[in-house]
């Protein structure tokens, strides 16, 4: 027979709080790549036009830069960042090579729907130095693919185009229900843009790639709908 | 863009099938769906060479062997004399026009038309324009018909002096601004919008038999962005912005005369051409061993050469003559991208990439910030993020010009609106202890400043065990929690929210606080839990619908059954039990008994949860907790 002295109270757990998804999933991928070498860098995601387009080798008639696609600030002298890449602008002009930079944060597009948003998240990465090639960058996915999604992964690469990078890839993985999924952009620097960044793309070559962080994470987690990561909903959050 | 496998294939000698065509494609970076016999193509923007039947086969011969050999119309064609005016010979350096007088409109058109009408499911219209865009569709040349006896007069092509109204041929009325490019007639009314879309008085009708067909190059920034600057779908756009042949107009004006010869009797022909630069092509230095340094492989020269001339480049010595269609190469990356496709991305070797042999790299993590996230996780707060645009407009607001939404157009200059938002959105929802907190960079204008920012609000309960479900969350409970652990910061503002300026009944107060993370900033919290990043949890649906809360109150009298009854009711198990938990514990040492509530929150992901479902759940508990002997629940015999 029990007696008081035998009763231990029930455990007062504490709630634990969390992370936003998205920063879960930004973090893991940033600290990830830091450990594998690349420097962490930030810039401002109110930025000018020549770094966000002219420097990228984004011209003037691009799409990208018309007012539908892009939303701009204090009467068109700046825009929202349309991606992080000024950021790897910033750092190129900053310092002289070998570097790597990862850059990661919140971008803006003028979109709103089941998949897109006005802001979303991307992280970039850029490696300059000598004889960096195109088997390099595939090296490079590799590791950050089997990093994510596990080295059982099945990969593909195909053609793409980005002003910014030439020869251009998007890479897909091969999901359990067969279908090819668009995880991420890549390529080769385009010697364009070293030589705007004052880099001599005759020495140096580089690799780039970048992720949104929104689309990886609706695989890893299994959402659907872009939109939920936003709606503040704490039976949505505390699941992560 | 649409193209048919049947089409395809019928000019490649070996016959692939569709899936092997498919993997082919994918390999020269020409993504797509396949529907049916028809591939759904999403091609990249700077491959508008490809935006057609002919243009996916000059990349196909780098595996196949394609017929080319499209019959054309070979007589001799003569000169008409065609009042046209060019004021935009810049952005249009080349244009030419064919006139054609047919005998009859044919009922029933050649083989290849009628398989493109009916494989892709195209929409006949008249016979020339039904011609046009087979043209279109086979070559990727956008032509324009109109109807002769509506243009005798002449045109002039020109940038428009004042806004002029325009009806399309798909009768749309639209006004142009000044200084659109656009064809215009003897009376100075718009006929066409150069490069995007014809106008409806001189378009072609089901009876028209004399036509002239225009056929012109224009540059890629006179028609980008005018389709949707006036709404309009075009076909012809898609394509110019995207880059057309300048050196094409020849044998796509034969080939739109073999396909008229084909289908009905010619009575008359006469072509005008006006070309005011000559086309040169560009010229790459060719050099393999660039080409493998770029992609890390170890190709032969002979193998570079045979791969860029099935692909139509022409090898000089050391030199690469780029065809007139690809505006897309100008450097030797542009011509490695071309090996690389050809050999297949996923062909090339991978080389190891070591970053380590760069000089050590520092993480950048601000250690102050990381340890206040921890701090706020380790004590229920859950992080949000929100998108910066608001009405709220104050002195230092910046706005955006082109913005998605009027009423928000404006750049926040705190976090406080938006984390008093998601707090309301949570209370509606049911939620009764709220602790939310967001970090984000603030900017502000004049000139353009950043800062670095927390924001961080609280209401309702303090937590939902037993110790602190009665407490409720305020100044003090905050305070104490940040004061202990922030140094450096000696005001920090508390700031209660009133409920009656957001129309709010509840009881709870509303508690905010911003900290801005300046130099001095510094957080000694260290947290004695680990903190990992979850990337592989599975989400579960959440529910819309409201949810019913019951609580269950039981008298312990038997000890032996506390830890049994604590396990059963905690580790129970329904699909629409969405919460469990002790909400109250208290133990009566003069009556020897333990009083233990249990809060269950139920709720149903696809409905509202009725009390029959509840009730049942309810009632197995009841009968469940009966069986432990000397537990009883008070009030229920």
């Amino acid at each position: 027979m029990s007696t008081h002295k035998d009763i231990i109270p029930p455990v007062a757990s504490k709630t634990k709080g969390s992370l936003h998804p998205i920063n879960q999933i930004k973090s893991y991928i940033m600290d990830s790549l830091s450990n594998i070498g690349f420097e962490i860098i930030e810039g401002p995601e109110i930025e000018t036009e020549e770094y966000n387009f002219d420097m990228l080798n984004i011209k003037k008639s691009h799409p990208a830069r018309q007012m539908h696609d892009t939303f701009y600030v204090n009467k068109k002298s700046n825009v929202l960042r349309t991606h992080t890449s000024p950021v790897q602008i910033r750092g190129m002009l900053n310092k002289k090579p070998p570097f790597a930079f990862i850059s990661g944060g919140k971008v803006y597009r003028k979109d709103d729907d089941a998949t897109h948003l006005p802001m979303f998240h991307q992280i970039e990465g850029i490696y300059v130095h000598k004889n960096v090639s195109f088997a390099n960058l595939k090296d490079l996915i590799y590791k950050i693919v089997y990093m994510l999604f596990g080295e059982n992964t099945e990969i593909r690469f195909r053609p793409s185009y980005f002003p910014f990078t030439e020869p251009s890839a998007e890479v897909d993985i091969l999901s359990e229900n067969g279908k090819w999924l668009e995880i991420l952009g890549c390529g080769i620097v385009n010697p364009i843009v070293l030589n705007n960044c004052k880099i001599d793309s005759n020495i140096y070559s580089g690799l780039a790639f970048g992720l949104g962080v929104e689309r990886i994470a609706m695989l890893k987690y299994g959402v659907n709908d872009i939109r939920d990561f936003y709606k503040s909903n704490l039976d949505f959050l505390k699941q992560f | 863009m649409k193209i048919s496998y049947k089409h395809l294939v019928s000019r490649i000698d070996e016959k692939p099938n569709i899936e092997e065509l498919s993997n082919k494609l994918f390999q020269l970076g020409h993504e797509h769906e396949i529907n049916g016999n028809v591939f759904d193509m999403e091609l990249t923007p700077n491959r508008g060479d490809c935006l057609s039947v002919n243009g996916l086969l000059r990349d196909l011969n780098l595996f196949y062997s394609i017929n080319n050999n499209l019959e054309i119309y070979k007589k001799e064609l003569n000169e008409f004399n065609f009042n046209f005016v060019n004021h935009a010979k810049k952005d249009c350096p080349k244009i030419s026009f064919l006139k054609i007088e047919i005998d009859s409109i044919p009922e029933k058109y050649n083989q290849e038309m009628e398989s493109y009408f009916y494989d892709l499911n195209v929409k006949k219209n008249n016979f020339f324009t039904d011609i046009s865009n087979y043209i279109s569709y086979e070559t990727g040349q956008p032509t324009h018909c109109y109807d002769m006896s509506e243009i005798s007069e002449g045109v002039t092509l020109d940038y428009l002096k004042t806004k002029q109204n325009f009806n399309t041929l798909l009768d749309n009325k639209i006004e142009l601004k000044a200084g659109v490019l656009a064809f215009i007639n003897n009376k100075n009314e718009v006929i066409n919008l150069a490069g995007i879309m014809g106008g409806s008085s001189t378009s072609c009708k089901k009876d028209t038999k004399s036509v002239l067909i225009e056929c012109a190059y224009f540059n890629a920034e006179a028609i980008i962005g005018k389709s949707i600057q006036y709404a309009l779908t075009s076909d012809a756009a898609h394509r110019f912005e995207r880059g057309v042949d300048p050196n094409c107009h020849e044998n796509i004006l034969r080939r739109f005369l073999k396909i008229v010869e084909e289908c009905t009797k010619i009575n008359s022909i006469g072509v005008y051409t006006e070309s005011y630069s000559e086309y040169k092509n560009n010229i790459v230095e060719f050099c393999e061993k660039k080409i493998n340094k770029i992609l890390g492989t170890n190709l032969s020269k002979k193998d570079c050469i045979i791969h860029l001339q099935n692909l139509g480049f022409k090898i000089n010595e050391s030199q690469i003559k780029i065809p007139s269609y690809r505006h897309d190469i100008s450097s030797i990356n542009d011509i490695a991208e071309e090996i690389a496709r050809a050999i297949g991305y996923n062909n090339i070797d991978q080389k190891n990439l070591d970053l380590f042999s760069l000089e050590d790299k520092k993480i950048n993590q601000n250690s102050s910030e990381f340890n206040l996230k921890n701090l706020l996780i380790d004590n229920g707060f859950s992080e949000i993020i929100n998108n910066p645009f608001t009405s709220i407009n104050n002195e230092n607001s910046i706005e955006v010009d082109n913005p998605l939404d009027i009423n928000r157009r404006f750049l926040r200059t705190d976090l406080k609106n938006s984390l008093l938002d998601n707090l309301l959105f949570n209370e509606r929802r049911q939620k009764d202890s709220i602790k939310l907190f967001e970090i984000s960079d603030i900017y502000s204008k004049s000139p353009t400043q950043k800062k670095r920012c927390i924001g961080i609000i609280i209401s309702g309960r303090v937590d939902k065990n037993y110790k602190d479900f009665s407490k409720k969350l305020d100044i003090n409970y905050l305070s104490n929690l940040i004061n202990e652990n922030i140094l450096n910061i000696p005001n920090l503002n508390y700031e209660t929210i009133s409920r009656s300026s957001i129309n709010s009944k509840s009881k709870n107060k509303i508690i905010y606080l911003e900290i801005e993370f300046s130099e001095t900033f510094h957080c000694r919290y260290i947290s004695n839990s680990k903190h990992v990043n979850k990337i592989d949890t599975t989400y579960k649906p959440i529910s819309n619908f409201p949810s019913s809360i019951r609580d269950l109150s039981f008298s312990v009298k038997e000890f032996s059954n506390f830890k049994p009854l604590q396990d059963y009711m905690l580790n129970f198990n329904d699909e629409f039990l969405k919460d469990s938990y002790i909400f109250d514990y208290f133990f009566n040492e003069k009556n020897d008994e333990i009083k233990i509530g249990f809060r269950l929150v139920f709720q149903s992901i696809d409905s509202t949860i009725t009390e029959d479902q509840v009730n049942k759940i309810i009632d197995i508990i009841i009968t469940d907790t009966k069986k432990l002997s000397g537990i009883s629940i008070p009030g229920l015999n």
